[in-house]
């Protein structure tokens, strides 16, 4: 997948049909992180700061349902995928590129979380066994996607011009 | 000239809930993002742009103090602003937490 031209609200990608049915993989995997992952405050605890806890959590769930709803818009939109001759032609918005961003790394997240959050950077490995192997894939392709969103957004020379 | 109104003198309880009130207007929170190793450099900085309205190199560096400190305050602000900000950096699935300015 590469970006093949950027305008102002929109990109416009080259993608093989083999990257498309990884993307959609991807994409059907989400949400992966689990809802109590996320805290509001490492130290605090007391009533006025669980109860603020449980309203993030709730905006929480609402934004991933609103999430799973573009999802599902992009995966049966008719034409959102055009045939080309080296593959198939992906337009996305700029904006679209933001929740995509939110729910590919949310997929990557939480398949890290589901590998036993492993400090790579301290030098922690990771054991590519049986069970193991589908989390790995997950983290490493939503990456891979991630890094074209966001070299398109912000790198390189506008290809078409 | 408009004349002063006298200032009115309250009970006790309506001076507790002012202070409440202050307290969580006044900027004594801290929103901090934590290093993940998950997270790639790049969608950390879009993450602070996109959130905080920040230029490339400021985004920048504060990722690199996530990355390199383990941590990094991104602002100092009200209780309900903190919260917001919290709010928006967990939705993109970084590790962020408000804390108390304890200064």
């Amino acid at each position: 997948m590469k970006r093949l031209w950027a305008r102002q609200k929109q990109l416009v990608f080259e993608i093989s049909t083999r990257e498309r049915d990884l993307l959609f993989e991807i994409l059907r995997l989400y949400p992966l992180v689990p809802p109590a992952h996320h805290r509001l405050s490492k130290t605090d605890a007391n009533d006025q700061f669980n109860e603020n806890q449980r309203l993030l959590e709730e905006a929480l769930a609402a934004q991933r349902a609103e999430n799973r709803k573009h999802i599902q818009a992009l995966l049966n939109e008719p034409g959102r995928f055009q045939t080309a001759p080296n593959g198939l032609l992906l337009k996305i918005s700029r904006s679209e590129t933001d929740w995509l961003l939110q729910v590919l790394n949310d997929v990557r997240v939480g398949s890290w979380i589901a590998l036993g959050s492993p400090d790579t950077e301290a030098g922690e490995k990771i054991l590519v066994n049986e069970e193991t192997a589908p989390h790995v894939r997950s983290m490493e392709i939503a990456g891979a996607f991630e890094t074209v969103l966001l070299d398109a957004l912000t790198g390189g020379q506008d290809r078409s011009r | 000239m408009a004349a002063t109104a006298a200032p009115e003198v309250r009970p006790d309880i309506d001076r507790d809930e002012e202070t409440d009130s202050r307290t969580s207007l006044e900027p004594g929170f801290l929103v901090i993002c934590w290093n993940d190793p998950v997270n790639l450099m790049d969608y950390v900085t879009h993450v602070f742009q996109v959130v905080f309205g920040w230029q490339r190199q400021k985004a920048e560096r504060h990722m690199l103090q996530v990355h390199n400190q383990g941590k990094s305050v991104l602002t100092r602000d009200s209780l309900e602003k903190a919260e917001f900000y919290v709010h928006q950096l967990q939705r993109y699935t970084l590790h962020a937490t408000m804390e108390r300015d304890q200064e």
